[in-house]
């Protein structure tokens, strides 16, 4: 009964401290991260309108988290209509709270949950307040989960995860049971969810995985057991918590791609196939012959994410740049430049139809300038190690510079060459290289499009293009939904996207990033800030001191014990002993795990990707008191306990300022109410 | 007891020549006289004052098949080949005493630094670009010569490496023969290159270790401190020809450290002891590294003390310490910054630029709208110019002239910066920047009346005044600027500016006060003179300041500076390089390198493995990985397939070779640079040492555990068969690392066995 008492009182304290002054501030919140950021309300909220009003769109991270909160939106009523403009915009009549009080809710979870896994961890009923009590009265996780943020979503997901697992592992819950079943799948989903929201859950899903193979390992290796033993629970797992989530995972995509049917600013990262999906984009429900034959008028778009078409205009190369011929660019807008006309290389005669072939050599010219397509030996404006790409002569008539071979990737010659779905190469005849985009821009005289040029390695992966629109009166057009490529296709493309996304992310030179030392000590904060009411991103730095000093401790204790058992100084740990350094070593691991792999990424990385560690190194924090405990008995256990408790409280009222937001003057003003407390520079 | 003891030591020390011997005698035995072997002295067991050695011709034998494989036509192509490039450059800067700068340890330059330095290499041959011909003052044989040397060496190096771990005579000539027959390895020895000397130190140093670990039992012996010490030795010497060579010594302290984990069972040993030996073992392996790197380090500054090409990229007090460049520009001038100083303010850390102005203003609109304060341009600008020249002012002061006594600024002294052409003074105010706008706008005061007034103080911050003092010194102080009204510092945000700021580099004010952007030095200084004044009194005041000597950095602030900036440096590497390949390319061996093409046939070196060994390798690595899990599997249930012997020994050669193999394989996921196949080449040696490892247990297993002597004789048979092949393919592909041979056209696409190999091939 008292723990229900005591669960009660947490799950209470949890949702006054949570929801207090939901409603504030009543315009968009927004984070300025140091430099340029573009993380913050105004951007998940209008991911959340954008489903509702189904426009497809492009983000660097897997769906589930935007399709949750659009959800929210959806059901409390709130239209899409509201424009997330810019940060401090009021949100006037919208009903924004549903939003904010989903993401909270999911925020707030995180501390009964957390109350539960250290319960069965150690069944201990004032360990499992110690460590939800250091959750719930932490400034830093209470600040990140009261906005339209990603992190409260996926911090739920991850805790979920970890006490599914621990769960299934515990030895009081019987396997095979019916409640071994639920929190096995419970695990599963959770797994599922941590993924589809950010890339991070895949931590968790590895800390999850070794969980697993330890528990496999355990029965193994009991001899009172059959093998078939391990053989069942290594089905159940593998379909619970492989073959389920990736189920899951692909079911988000699926609903995530169905609902965004309608074309939006996302559409220029996808293939013309992918496109062509989408209400409202000019490929959409468009039709053309499906052979491309000499004499059609076509687009050719880049394959490269992102990239653009073909094009070129009458302006000339500007001195000193290559020969002063016509310049050749790719551009990302649909505009008549973009046409060229396919020609074979030895006649004008268009006559007949005569389907262009892989292997065939062709001759490109620009159907508004009547210029061929050309390239000779001198460099390319920015890319110097490539041949300089331009159009050339007068009326359609060059020379024999002009002859470029056209290949099918991965196709025999003589394949015929179809729109949308053929992956072209063009092949300078003469010099062998092959037609490309670098992707860089050009100065100002080419109106900042992209180069082209012509890569003498022919393997170059952005050399790679495709016909977009085709233009042909003798052949019969067919409906673009031959074209429609499959669930897998786009599903495989969007991850393709994604991950280019992600690894775009990089820093740029001189810009400040957060760095994976800082976060522990609590270095620097994170601003959330409005004009006039401030909300700072920090931790409760009494907490994460005592994490941290914590977290040295039992690295110690461990290592000490470990060193006493190899001596042979002690035999064996007494049951109760063993199972509280192995849920400590867990945890552990789980901090490594979402903190560690951090040092080595090179993207740009904020403060609040530490937070996932931060749950488990609070969670670790609770069992080392009881450690000393049991060595130096009750009261000094429950006193230390109290100790750190009420100077945590303390502390939390001291700083709730930053969480409940400020309005006042700033800190480095003399008058100011936080002046006392200003941080580390 | 303790006498006991001693008299065991003594007794092992007689024995420790004649150690290898009874192990070569105890192989003589167990492979029934098959294996040739010399003994030039007769056993002399009972005699003091004798050296025994004997040779193990096999061991010589392999190292002459290296030299002769490695040295063959050794000056031909007589051009530059890939990466010689840079490192011929590297070389001959070192003949010439020029400072140069390399995100890599410069023990392998030295090496072959040395040798071009005893051959009389002058130093004069500029190493343009890969292809042009070397001429004849270039002594390209001695050269080459380090790195083919080395790359010999390796041969018989993993040779004894094998034996050491208690494998097999044959299976350890297998292993030398294998990497004897490897092309990638040969073509990488073959040229002025460092792998090949970072291989040979990697095998010795872990060879040096399993040495270390016979003598665990009788610690604190010469040949324990011997081992121990070579060992470091060799391993920090890896790691100083390239910083790869680290996870080799991570690989050695791994094995030392899992010796350690288990010498804490044995219950013999008290705590103290163990505690001691932990100790001492520590301190050895440290003490010694740190002192070989130390060493490297100092050679390379004492050497190399001459400006040259890359000191730009060092701060201005490391410049002014070299002989010529920037000392030769700042000799003689005033050494303390005071009101009147004309100097040009250096950003310290990163991009070389100097605080900058002209006479142009920002524009009153930005195209996102934003206003700017329309005033006089303040930027950072990378090439010397009268405009980075600004004077120092007191707020207080108008005479700019510098009078006796000197006005020294302090620490935390206020001051104006105004610029020496345009006159106006450094602002800085609560406008967005343009580029950055969460920081603010820097410019040049222009008074317009509008109600903006002036900001132009700003205070001096010294960062190292625990060094030089609280004055400001020319060069060496570091400061920052601090803007008094906003409490912002001046800033080089790295970014550019568009057109009109010329794509010169934004400065701007900002909040965040404690970083690296915000850290300036002065570089070049004069005092501000007055044409009437009296000529005694300007001379006073010169000739007073006048350093004596060129400024002098102690070793240890070069040694700092120096991995500072390596450390930091290394961005700017080629993206894009069309032989660049991935980690994940490279068990496969989907694309090599093109290293060199004849002008005039299709003669060319091309770094590519032998086929058949890589993909065995490549096999071997899941072979051993799925009988590992199989037998771990199998022990859980107790039933335990090998006897305790041979399990032991199985993990061994995991332990080295597959851990070995992670080591260095893994790591290159997490690097950011452009990487190509010669980065895989340590790697692929343990690979490959694992693959010779596991064919013996294979063996043994199939001859003594299941006793299929027929198969066992078949799988031997086989083995052969296969290593036959391995030759076959080696020679096939020796053309491309010898690059002597002149190939038509088909030659070179009857060698192209995958699609992803790109050779040269010339159209005519």
């Amino acid at each position: 009964n008292s723990w229900w008492l005591v669960f009660g009182i947490i799950c209470f304290l949890t949702l006054v401290t949570r929801f207090y002054k939901i409603t504030e501030p009543d315009h968009v919140w927004f984070v300025l991260l140091e430099c340029s950021g573009v993380w913050d309300e105004t951007h998940f909220g209008k991911m959340g309108s954008w489903y509702i009003n189904r426009t497809f769109f492009f983000d660097v991270h897997p769906p589930l988290g935007k399709m949750l909160i659009g959800l929210s939106g959806y059901l409390t009523g709130y239209d899409g209509t509201f424009a997330f403009d810019k940060p401090g915009d009021k949100y006037e009549n919208t009903s924004y709270v549903g939003m904010r009080m989903f993401c909270t809710a999911l925020g707030a979870s995180l501390v009964p949950m957390s109350f539960l896994t250290v319960d069965e961890m150690t069944q201990s009923l004032t360990g499992a307040t110690f460590a939800s009590l250091l959750i719930l009265f932490d400034v830093g996780i209470l600040t990140l989960t009261q906005y339209i943020l990603l992190d409260p979503i996926l911090l739920c997901f991850i805790m979920g995860s970890v006490l599914g697992a621990v769960k299934v592992s515990s030895p009081r819950i019987n396997e095979f049971s019916k409640s071994w079943w639920f929190w096995l799948v419970f695990t599963g989903t959770m797994l599922a969810c941590c993924i589809s929201v950010k890339f991070v859950g895949l931590f968790v899903v590895l800390l999850v995985g070794l969980m697993t193979l330890a528990d496999l390992w355990n029965i193994l290796g009991d001899m009172s057991r059959p093998v078939m033993a391990t053989v069942k629970h290594l089905m159940g797992r593998s379909v619970c918590l492989i073959a389920w989530p990736v189920l899951l995972y692909v079911t988000f995509f699926y609903i995530h791609l169905t609902v965004l049917n309608r074309s939006g600013n996302g559409d220029g990262f996808y293939s013309s196939a992918f496109q062509s999906q989408l209400i409202g984009n000019s490929l959409h429900n468009a039709s053309m012959p499906r052979q491309v034959a000499y004499g059609a008028i076509i687009t050719l778009k880049n394959h490269r994410t992102g990239g653009g078409y073909l094009h070129s205009h009458y302006h000339l190369y500007p001195e000193n740049v290559g020969a002063r011929q016509q310049q050749i660019t790719t551009y990302t807008h649909k505009d008549d430049n973009n046409k060229w006309l396919i020609k074979k290389y030895n006649t004008e005669d268009t006559g007949g139809v005569t389907i262009v072939r892989s292997g065939d050599l062709i001759r490109l010219e620009h159907v508004p300038t009547r210029r061929n397509l050309h390239s000779h030996k001198e460099q390319a404006p920015i890319t110097k190690k490539h041949y300089q790409v331009t159009g050339y002569g007068e009326n359609g008539t060059g020379d024999a510079n002009d002859v470029w071979k056209i290949n099918v990737v991965g196709a025999k010659d003589g394949t015929e060459i179809t729109a949308v779905s053929s992956k072209l190469k063009f092949v300078h005849y003469l010099q062998s290289c092959a037609l490309t985009t670098s992707g860089k821009q050009l100065p100002k005289w080419a109106y900042e499009q992209q180069e082209v040029s012509c890569n003498p390695n022919l393997r170059d992966p952005n050399g790679v293009w495709n016909v977009e629109e085709n233009v042909f009166e003798k052949l019969a057009n067919v409906s673009f939904e031959v074209y429609a490529p499959t669930f897998v296709e786009r599903f495989l493309e969007s991850h393709a996207v994604m991950f280019q996304g992600n690894a775009g992310l990089k820093p740029k030179e001189g810009e400040i990033t957060s760095r994976p030392w800082q976060w522990p000590i609590n270095y620097r904060g994170q601003f959330f800030s409005g004009s006039s009411y401030r909300v700072y991103l920090l931790g409760n730095p009494v907490i994460w001191w005592c994490n941290l000093v914590f977290l040295v401790i039992f690295v110690f204790i461990f290592g000490a014990s470990a060193i006493r058992q190899q001596r042979g100084y002690i035999k064996s740990f007494s049951e109760a002993h063993k199972e509280k350094l192995v849920a400590c070593a867990w945890l552990f691991l789980g901090w490594l795990l979402h903190y560690v792999p951090f040092w080595a990424m090179g993207r740009v990385l904020y403060f609040h990707h530490y937070f996932p560690a931060l749950l488990f190194s609070s969670m670790i924090t609770e069992e080392i008191p009881q450690w000393f405990g049991e060595k130096l008995g009750n009261t000094v256990y429950h006193t230390l306990v109290a100790m750190v408790l009420s100077t945590v409280v303390y502390s939390f009222y001291l700083f709730s300022p930053l969480t409940y937001g400020m309005s006042g003057p700033n800190a480095n003003e003399p008058n100011s109410t936080m002046h006392g407390l200003k941080w580390l520079d | 007891m303790e006498s006991l003891r001693t008299r065991k030591h003594k007794d092992h020390l007689i024995e420790q020549c004649s150690d290898a011997k009874k192990k070569t005698e105890k192989f003589k035995k167990s492979n029934g006289g098959l294996t040739k072997k010399e003994q030039h002295v007769p056993n002399t067991k009972d005699k003091l004052f004798r050296i025994s050695f004997e040779i193990d011709l096999l061991s010589v034998g392999l190292f002459f098949c290296g030299l002769i494989t490695r040295m063959y036509k050794l000056e031909e192509p007589k051009n530059i080949v890939f990466d010689e490039l840079h490192y011929g450059k590297y070389v001959s800067l070192y003949m010439k005493n020029t400072f140069f700068f390399d995100s890599h340890p410069p023990l392998g330059k030295q090496l072959i630094a040395g040798a071009a330095y005893l051959a009389g290499f002058d130093g004069r041959f500029k190493f343009d670009k890969i292809g042009s011909p070397y001429p004849d003052t270039v002594p390209l044989l001695a050269l080459r010569f380090v790195p083919a040397f080395f790359g010999s060496l390796i041969i018989p190096t993993s040779y004894h490496l094998m034996l050491e771990l208690g494998l097999a005579q044959w299976t350890s000539l297998l292993a030398a023969i294998l990497l004897l027959f490897d092309n990638a390895l040969l073509t990488q020895s073959r040229f002025i290159l460092m792998e090949s000397m970072l291989l040979f130190f990697a095998l010795f140093g872990i060879f040096c270790l399993l040495k270390f670990r016979n003598y665990y039992s009788k610690p604190y012996s010469i040949f324990w401190f011997f081992w121990l010490c070579l060992a470091s030795v060799s391993l920090t010497c890896a790691l100083s020809v390239k910083y790869v060579g680290f996870y080799s010594c991570c690989l050695g302290l791994a094995i030392i450290g899992r010796d350690f984990w288990k010498l804490l069972s044995s219950i013999a040993i008290s705590d103290r002891a163990i505690f001691a030996r932990f100790l001492i073992q520590t301190v050895i392996t440290a003490s010694v590294s740190v002192l070989v790197y130390l060493c490297i380090f100092y050679f390379h500054l004492k050497v190399l003390y001459k400006a040259g090409p890359h000191d730009s990229i060092m701060t201005s007090a490391f410049q002014a310490s070299l002989e010529g460049g920037l000392a030769s520009i700042t000799r003689g001038q005033p050494l303390l910054v005071a009101h009147g100083s004309q100097i040009t303010l250096r950003h310290t850390h990163g991009r070389t630029c100097w605080l900058h102005s002209h006479n142009h203003v920002y524009p009153i609109r930005y195209p996102d709208k934003r206003g700017s304060s329309h005033q006089q341009h303040v930027t950072c600008y990378s090439f010397k110019d009268v405009n980075n020249w600004w004077i120092v002012k007191r707020p207080n002061k108008n005479d700019l002239v510098v009078e006796q006594p000197i006005d020294v600024i302090h620490h935390g002294d206020v001051i104006q910066l105004v610029h020496g052409i345009t006159s106006r003074a450094l602002n800085s105010h609560d406008v967005a920047a343009p580029v950055s706008p969460q920081c603010q706008e820097v410019s040049c005061y222009i008074d317009y009346n509008v109600s903006m007034p002036a900001q132009n103080l700003w205070r001096v911050e010294i960062l190292n005044k625990d060094q030089n003092g609280e004055a400001w010194h020319t060069i060496q102080s570091m400061i920052r600027l601090i803007h008094v009204d906003t409490n912002t510092a001046l800033k080089f945000t790295g970014r550019q500016l568009p057109d009109w700021g010329f794509h010169q580099h934004e400065v701007a004010a900002d909040r965040i006060i404690n970083q690296d952007d915000t850290v300036w030095n002065v570089e070049e200084h004069r005092y501000t003179k007055s044409e009437d004044q009296k000529e005694r009194e300007r001379e006073l005041v010169t000739a007073e300041m006048i350093p004596t000597a060129a400024t002098s950095l102690s070793f240890w602030e070069k040694f700092f500076e120096l991995h500072y900036k390596m450390m930091f440096s290394g961005t700017e590497s080629v993206q894009n390089h069309m032989y660049s390949s991935e980690p994940l390319e490279w068990p496969l061996m989907s694309r090599g390198i093109a290293y060199w093409v004849s002008s005039t046939s299709n003669a060319q070196i091309h770094l590519i493995g032998n086929l058949i060994l890589w993909y065995s390798g490549t096999f071997g690595l899941f072979v051993y990985s799925s009988m590992l899990i199989f037998y771990l599997l199998r022990r859980r249930r107790l039933c335990y397939d090998l006897d305790a012997k041979s399990w032991e020994q199985f993990l061994l050669i995991g332990e080295t070779f597959l851990t070995g193999y992670l080591f260095h394989y893994l790591p290159y996921f997490f690097v950011e640079r452009t990487l190509f196949l010669h980065h895989y080449l340590l790697a692929f040696t343990f690979k490959t040492l694992l693959l010779a490892a596991l064919i013996e247990h294979i063996y043994s297993i199939l001859n003594d555990v299941l006793k299929f002597k027929i198969i066992a004789y078949m799988f031997v048979m086989l083995v052969s068969l296969w290593v036959l092949v391995t030759f076959y393919v080696f020679q096939k592909f020796t053309v491309l690392c010898y690059g002597t041979t002149p190939l038509s056209t088909n030659d070179v696409v009857s060698l192209r066995w995958k699609d992803t190999w790109d050779f040269i091939i010339h159209k005519n």
